[in-house]
């Protein structure tokens, strides 16, 4: 029960920090300024995610350069500029990642 | 009720998500059949992705329970990793205030970080179809998380640890090719140099709220280049 009780506790959390500021009543007008700042919030919130698995090894030590993350990596974002597209992101860098490990790395 | 046009968007959601679908499958089943080995019930263990719905916030809170951590840290554990939705909100307050509270529910309670990758364009949620479209797209998304987690409740005895195949590296690509065709100023870009440095540095550092911290300074540094270079256009204007 006590259990059931921290999981309930814990999904309020969760939902509240995804609908408060979705909230229309809640007072807060983003006009301006605000809207400049906040445009910058999906590059910046995702590179942040996706930069530590790429440029980090295992969380604890930078890069190597054999590392398949790294390579396949820098490959999907040259291709990523070049076809715009994420499917062919996905294939290109997934397949060159796949041989990475499979036949390069131990 | 569904007709053709909306039909096209929700099938549109459903398979835009679809790389985050697969690509979290590693991670569900670690869920599911690591609250089984700490000794939750089976209840519990699918209540999990049922309400909370957030694989970091699982994975640390079930280790944090079964070792009888107090409650008061569990929570702000919680907190703590939960922080970067409010960024998200105030991002996407603007685009959703033309739904009806019922709509505004749902799509608060789907909002993850792979239904926010997907609702960068300016006209997301911001007629029926687009709504229809984010709601397939986090719904599906619920659905396969879920799906994932019970498989791990009930089968991750018998399942292999999926985490090492590398799947980690195809939401990473999915972030990079949404992102990277994104930057079309530089301020755009400072934004996704200063983030990238900043979350590799502070993860390698081990300091807390990696995402937010990062990611506020990025946003700055990025309203900062646009000022200035709107600053310089407007110069040369006169």
């Amino acid at each position: 029960m006590m259990t059931i009780t921290i999981i309930l506790l814990m999904a309020c959390i969760t939902f509240s920090s995804r609908y408060l500021m979705l909230h229309p009543k809640l007072p807060i007008v983003i006009k301006g300024k605000m809207v400049t700042f906040l445009s910058f919030s999906a590059p910046a919130v995702l590179t942040a995610i996706w930069a530590p698995i790429i440029f980090l090894e295992k969380e604890s030590s930078l890069t190597s350069l054999s590392n398949p993350y790294f390579i396949a990596g820098i490959l999907a974002i040259g291709v990523a500029y070049r076809t715009k597209s994420v499917y062919a992101t996905l294939l290109i860098s997934g397949v060159t990642f796949y041989l990475l490990t499979q036949f390069i790395t131990p | 009720m569904i007709n053709k046009k909306n039909r096209k968007y929700l099938l549109k959601g459903i398979i835009d998500m679809l790389p985050f679908n697969l690509a979290v499958l590693p991670w569900g089943i670690l869920c599911g059949s690591l609250a089984i080995q700490r000794g939750m019930s089976e209840l519990e263990a699918i209540l999990m992705p049922l309400l909370v719905f957030a694989g970091a916030v699982q994975l640390v809170s079930i280790e944090l329970i079964a070792g009888n951590a107090s409650i008061a840290s569990i929570l702000i554990t919680t907190f703590i990793i939960s922080s970067r939705h409010f960024l998200y909100g105030l991002s996407l307050r603007n685009k959703v205030q033309n739904l009806n509270s019922k709509q505004r529910y749902l799509i608060g309670f789907l909002l993850t970080d792979e239904l926010f990758a997907l609702s960068s364009s300016k006209k997301a949620f911001q007629h029926h179809q687009r709504f229809i479209y984010g709601l397939a797209a986090g719904g599906s998304f619920y659905f396969f998380w879920l799906v994932w987690n019970v498989l791990g409740v009930y089968a991750g005895s018998v399942l292999p640890n999926l985490t090492n195949l590398g799947l980690d590296f195809a939401i990473a690509v999915t972030f990079i090719a949404l992102v990277i065709p994104s930057i079309k100023s530089m301020a755009t870009l400072t934004a996704v140099v200063v983030s990238a440095l900043l979350s590799v540095l502070m993860t390698l550092y081990e300091l807390p709220f990696v995402l937010v911290g990062a990611s506020l300074c990025a946003m700055l540094a990025g309203f900062i280049v646009c000022r200035k270079s709107n600053r310089i256009v407007e110069g040369r204007g006169k």
